[in-house]
């Protein structure tokens, strides 16, 4: 997911309200629902995004920090703090700090060449988007697009 | 705000007897002649303009009584809008090979409608659509269809634009600078919608500055050409539709995302229709300049680009516009697929 989860527990509840529950019928079922919109209420107020998964982002990221430490100074670095914050929240912002440091590295790159620092980037990168895909949900889309639950 | 320093109230574009009433107005100065039109209908599709159905009593405009009205709201996916491409694109199809609604009237001026907004025809017919049950085909309809789309996309190639109102937005696109331009256009979308950086996007970026092709032509390029974007009518195409990603450039690009696996329905057949060296050689014959295997590989890595921006568009829109539509952020999960594929693809071509 690349919404904040706060954001998506909003628009979870939103959704409950004006497209689900205007077309629920029978007053179990819509009581059902208000206890999700209750339940989802409930871990906004105290759930984050798992730190393990931005730790292991992080972790990529110090192996590429460790392999470009000896590009020139005046190329961008990717820069962490040798103890990390516990809130997810401020492991969020590390990871996304250093994706903009790693951005900004490919585009010094461009104009320098270096393969070394090109392949460790080109790990990293290979390395996250395992990451990501293997802690993503099965695709729902056929479900999404027809209204139906499909075989699975 | 106003001249004055006043706020304009917003039009609410779902306040149906509203529209109608705005509608009329419209409808009357344009046609000069009083104009009450039908109820407006609906249609559940895209994520982006609004598409209401109505119809006007005869003598309709230039004979057609069933039209379609078009809404791009301000918050739309790709908000802000202008409906003078669709509009204008629309008129340069007409008197060629290319099944597409005819367009009436368009404005970029919210204060009338509530929204930028073009009037067209309403055309009938049914959407296949390229996933899910229900939507297999015979061989002999889908190879009627999958010829019919890839002529269609020749004679939208083939046609003269420079000749049409379109010229006004040409903006000195060239054979040379076609593929720049849209790879400037996809940076900036990023630059405008990715919460985060996303390092696999910039790596792409890079290679593709690196390896832009010279385009054969400069032609009208649909921007989204593939099988749920056309309605037929027993087995005949009848309009080419979704023309919000329209402009001028590289006919490669609506090559290249017609064979995109996402809209192959996990067959082998290009757009699900037809066999790739079918393809190739039919719309060579129809517009006579051969299929560049460079170009089609930089526009494949190019159309992946823009398809993962596609889904940061997404994410931003339920993030930071209030949207609160659940296909959004499920489009977000999409990014990661998507810049693995250009991974992929990027390899295959080192």
């Amino acid at each position: 997911m690349n919404n904040s989860l706060d954001r998506l527990i909003e628009g979870m509840v939103e959704t409950l309200r004006r497209e689900i529950l205007p077309n629920l019928e029978g007053e179990f079922v819509r009581g059902q629902a208000y206890g999700v919109i209750y339940a989802l209420k409930s871990l906004q107020l105290r759930a984050s995004w798992s730190p393990a998964f931005l730790l292991a982002q992080i972790g990529a990221l110090r192996e590429l920090a460790e392999a470009t430490a000896e590009l020139p100074a005046e190329a961008p670095h990717v820069l962490l703090p040798d103890e990390l914050p516990h809130d997810a929240g401020q492991l969020e912002k590390l990871r996304d700090t250093g994706d903009a440091a790693v951005s900004a590295l490919i585009g010094w790159l461009a104009a320098h060449e270096h393969p070394a620092g090109d392949a460790a980037v080109r790990a990293y990168i290979h390395r996250q988007l395992k990451h990501e895909l293997k802690t993503s949900a099965k695709p729902m889309f056929a479900e999404i697009s027809l209204g139906k639950e499909q075989e699975a | 705000m106003s001249s004055a320093g006043q706020a304009i109230e917003p039009i609410d574009l779902y306040d149906e007897p509203g529209l109608v009433l705005r509608l009329n107005a419209y409808l009357t100065e344009k046609l000069g002649r009083p104009v009450e039109i039908g109820a407006l209908k609906r249609f559940a599709v895209g994520f982006s303009w609004i598409t209401y159905g109505f119809s006007i009593p005869a003598p309709g405009i230039e004979g057609v009584t069933g039209l379609i009205l078009r809404l791009g709201p301000a918050l739309g996916l790709f908000a802000p809008y202008s409906a003078a491409p669709q509009y204008l694109s629309l008129k340069a199809l007409e008197g060629h090979d290319v099944p597409a609604p005819r367009a009436y009237y368009w404005s970029d001026d919210a204060a009338i409608l509530g929204a930028p907004f073009f009037i067209s025809e309403l055309v009938r017919g049914e959407a296949p659509i390229p996933w899910g049950p229900g939507s297999e085909m015979s061989d002999e309809f889908r190879h009627s269809l999958g010829a019919q789309f890839t002529d269609a996309l020749g004679a939208l190639h083939n046609i003269d634009w420079q000749r049409s109102g379109l010229a006004e937005l040409a903006a000195n696109v060239s054979v040379a600078n076609a593929g720049l331009l849209q790879i400037e256009e996809w940076e900036r979308n990023y630059h405008r919608w990715a919460l985060k950086a996303y390092p696999m996007f910039d790596f792409a970026l890079r290679w593709l500055r690196a390896h832009q092709p010279v385009a054969p032509r400069v032609s009208i390029v649909h921007g989204d050409y593939r099988l749920g974007n056309f309605l037929e009518v027993d087995g005949k195409i009848t309009a080419i539709l979704d023309w919000e990603l329209v402009h001028l450039g590289d006919p490669h690009e609506d090559l290249a995302w017609f064979c995109l696996p996402q809209y192959r329905g996990g067959t082998k057949l290009m757009g699900k229709l037809i066999a790739r060296d079918e393809f190739y050689a039919r719309y060579e014959a129809k517009t006579g300049f051969a299929v560049s295997e460079e170009s089609m590989r930089f526009y494949e890595i190019f159309n992946l680009v823009k398809l993962a921006a596609t889904h940061m568009a997404g994410v931003y829109a339920f993030e930071r516009k209030g949207f609160y539509d659940m296909r959004m952020p499920a489009m977000g999960t999409q990014i990661a697929p998507v810049l693995r594929q250009i991974e992929k693809a990027l390899e295959a071509n080192a």
